[in-house]
């Protein structure tokens, strides 16, 4: 290696690092963005989701990159422009029949079936490929990202099915790309050989001897650049100025309508919770218990009865001995009617007034009637109360009394 | 073993007394199920047959903050009951009734009577009358709404049948249908609204596959249906029987709609949405905004439905109201999967990358490989050549 020198050649002026470094970091977060988008129900994207705070922030930061990214890509329009036009530069990127025949012959020195390495320029096979193919996915993702970001516009031209195949195709092709890098350009300049002219900016002789012969040999035969006298440059760059700002506007104005053009796309109006009114009861509404049907007549409701309103009437005759009351002539009937619902057969406290034995036996809490003594009769003094369900009219009661005062006879 | 046990026949049996007796120590202390629990004793208490002999009568009112409560009891229809054929007695429920004259009411109207009994339930009813306190109805009463149904309003505890199978403990069908109709009682336009709807009207005819009201707002601990989170579950909810296989295939409906539902912008968003936040809220449609819910109807609905354009134009326009072309409604593949006879460029596209990422990325990696192949022998031809080179040298040295 004794025919290199220490000098070295400049690869990457520092506005075409910048360039790059823009165009890094704006794919990089594209694709951290992106591929949790991609592949969502994958615990890690759902984890990562909620690190960054949200699908929609996540989204956000993506666009943002994807701008930049827009914006890099007009960039470097503009730079070729200048390169092409102004100062006439060899178009070096430009994929040629050289570069199949440089692969196929590095494939073939690789499998030991070609004797030397193929000797390539500026841009090496490999290079040509890579930038190519990331002109390829801008050019994929840019219209399909359009599509995705403008569905109302997209779809006012095209089908509708473009859209979900737009998502298609962009996941797809961003899956490519993250791997094409990986394996194409992390191999190529980092694993194989750390190649630091994307730091530095320059390459030394036994790289560029190595890597780019041919453009070492046109460097040395100093025809690797044609020198535009100033003159020359200056009328050129009086054209192209014009030309680059009414495209560099256009381009902006493209950037600018792309995330801005639709309203209600992605950005939606408030969603409108469905009004529901909640409350509407059915009428009558049902209730734990029956709801109370209109009185029936056979309803022995404890109200006046024409069995009781007659002895009430009855007992206010004057002149009635007291000894027409009796159990089988008027007590007995007026009983039955008010209070054998419940002291009936069913003899609710054990009491059953239903005949006059069974209502001078008692009930549970004793006799109900002591004759002689209306006043201290249970009977009575529980009517008295007032509260007893079974409720006898004060007239009523009178008569009750009345009746057992006189000893509560039967007949 | 066998002589073993022989010989240490007594010491195990006292081995397994005591084991015994602790099993039944633990087994005592483990909850039982509530609702099987026993009546307590009744000693000196009114029985049912006394209390009935008075309120079987028709038509008696009781007043309640001057309003009349009714306090009729159909004995037949009490007996029926599940109450009735428990043997719960009037008084296990009714328990400030210890016989006659009955204890002043306190209520201060007939609603307030249903709200001071009802937390009795609990004696026998806990893991339930638990689920309600936070439900939506409970959180309701909280706030002042005493409208809101408690146990009673639902459970008529005089009339209830049994509704669920005793061995099973499956929620019967004929009680599935009186569901709705109970949910009626206060929510009765919403009824109506489901009536209508493709579950409604197969509830009606009898079809068990269909959803009542509690199968999508559960039972007892109902949440709030207007709840960020009830939304955000609404995929899973509606998914639990829409990709039931077996029970799809009865009515020729496909079980990918949550998968392409997720697959699609919208489903994803909420899945990864709903996975980190599942109580906030999102403006991505879940399946309700654009099939309803208590009105859901075939897709192929002559009038409403969204299987055709116009229909799903207009759900799509609740939140994208720009969208004024019909061909918008086909950014959304319908729950289909693509397919060279629907949408067949999503499914060109599709396969297109499926063939073009192997091969690329399979071009590449076989490259490279071989480059590594190659580094690896020239560094070993190196290497040698360097010691031969070492070696020749110091041979002429000497």
């Amino acid at each position: 290696m004794s025919r290199t020198t220490a000098r070295t050649y400049e690869r990457f002026p520092l506005a075409r690092r910048i360039e790059h470094w823009v165009m890094m970091l704006s794919f990089t977060t594209l694709a951290i963005t992106g591929l949790p988008q991609r592949f969502s129900s994958a615990p890690f994207s759902i984890a990562f989701v909620g690190f960054l705070g949200g699908i929609e922030t996540l989204r956000t930061i993506h666009h943002i990159a994807a701008i930049v990214m827009m914006l890099g890509t007009a960039w470097h329009i503009l730079v070729f422009g200048y390169l092409a036009y102004v100062r006439r530069t060899r178009l070096t990127m430009i994929p040629t029949l050289q570069d199949v025949k440089d692969g196929w012959q590095a494939l073939l020195y690789n499998i030991g079936r070609a004797k030397t390495p193929p000797q390539m320029g500026r841009y090496t096979f490999e290079e040509k490929l890579e930038y190519w193919a990331f002109v390829w996915g801008a050019i994929i993702m840019g219209l399909t990202g359009f599509m995705m970001w403008n569905p109302l516009s997209t779809t006012r031209f095209l089908p509708g099915e473009v859209i979900p195949a737009a998502k298609a195709a962009h996941g797809g092709e961003a899956l490519l790309a993250v791997l094409a890098i990986i394996i194409w350009h992390m191999y190529g300049v980092h694993i194989r050989r750390l190649n630091k002219s994307m730091f530095t900016g320059r390459m030394s002789e036994e790289e560029m001897l190595h890597e780019h012969p041919l453009e070492l040999a046109d460097i040395k035969a100093g025809v690797a650049e044609h020198p535009v006298d100033p003159v020359t440059l200056r009328k050129r760059q009086r054209v192209y100025l014009p030309i680059a700002t009414v495209l560099a506007l256009f381009m902006l104005l493209g950037v600018y309508g792309f995330v801005s053009a639709e309203q209600t796309a992605i950005t939606t109006v408030e969603r409108q919770a469905p009004t529901v009114v909640v409350f509407v009861p059915w009428t009558p509404t049902p209730a734990p218990t029956q709801t109370p049907t209109p009185p029936a007549t056979e309803t022995p409701l404890p109200t006046a009865s024409p069995n009781a309103t007659q002895l009430a009437a009855g007992s206010t005759t004057p002149g009635t001995p007291a000894s027409a009351l009796t159990w089988d002539s008027s007590i007995g009937t007026l009983l039955q009617s008010k209070c054998i619902s419940c002291h009936g057969p069913g003899a609710l406290g054990g009491l059953d007034l239903s005949t006059y034995s069974d209502a001078m036996r008692g009930g549970a809490s004793g006799p109900v009637i002591i004759p002689g003594d209306g006043a201290n009769s249970l009977l009575v003094t529980r009517q008295q109360t007032g509260d007893h369900p079974g409720q006898l009219t004060p007239e009523e009661i009178a008569q009750v009394i009345e009746w057992i005062d006189a000893g509560a006879l039967e007949k | 073993m066998r002589n073993w046990l022989k010989a240490n026949r007594s010491k195990l049996g006292l081995t397994g007394l005591v084991l015994g007796v602790l099993l039944l120590l633990i087994i005592m202390t483990l909850p039982v199920t509530p609702v099987a629990a026993a009546p307590r004793p009744q000693a000196e208490q009114p029985t049912d047959e006394s209390c009935l002999a008075c309120h079987h009568q028709e038509g008696m009112t009781a007043q309640v903050g001057g309003q009349p409560l009714p306090i009729t009891i159909d004995p037949e229809k009490f007996f029926a009951s599940v109450h009735g054929v428990e043997e719960i007695a009037c008084v296990d429920c009714h328990t400030n009734i210890t016989g006659f004259p009955h204890p002043a009411v306190t209520a201060s109207s007939r609603r307030d009577f249903s709200l001071e009994l009802y937390p009795t339930c609990q004696e026998c009813h806990l893991e339930q009358y638990e689920k309600t306190l936070d439900s939506v109805h409970q959180r309701a009463i909280a706030a002042g709404n005493t409208n809101a149904a408690v146990c009673t309003d639902c459970h008529n505890p005089h009339t209830q049948t049994r509704l669920t199978d005793e061995n099973t403990g499956e929620l019967l069908q004929e009680a599935r249908v009186v569901i709705p109709q109970t949910c009626a009682q206060c929510h009765s336009t919403i009824y109506e609204t489901y009536r209508e709807s493709v579950h409604g009207v197969a509830l009606e005819d009898g079809n068990p596959d269909v959803p009542t009201c509690i199968d999508c707002h559960g039972v007892h601990s109902i949440p709030d249906p207007t709840s960020n989170s009830f939304r955000n579950s609404i995929p899973a909810l509606c998914a639990s029987c829409h990709t039931d296989e077996t029970l799809m295939a009865k009515y020729g409906l496909s079980t990918n709609v949550l998968s392409t539902y997720v697959a699609d912008f919208h489903g994803t968003t909420v899945k990864m949405f709903e996975e980190n936040y599942p109580d906030q809220p999102t403006n991505k449609p879940v399946c309700t905004d654009c099939h309803g819910f208590h009105d859901v109807l075939r897709v192929d609905h002559p009038d409403a439905g969204i299987a055709y354009k116009k229909n799903l134009l207009g759900k799509c326009q609740q939140c994208h109201p720009d969208a004024t072309t019909a061909s918008f409604t086909d950014s959304w593949l319908s729950h289909y999967e693509p397919s060279p006879q629907v949408f067949p460029l999503v499914y060109f596209v599709n396969l297109f990358y499926k063939i073009f990422i192997p091969a690329v990325l399979g071009g590449m990696t076989l490259f490279v490989l071989t480059d590594i192949y190659r580094r690896f022998i020239v560094r070993r031809a190196g290497t040698k050549a360097a010691v031969e080179a070492e070696t020749k040298e110091e041979e002429t040295n000497e």
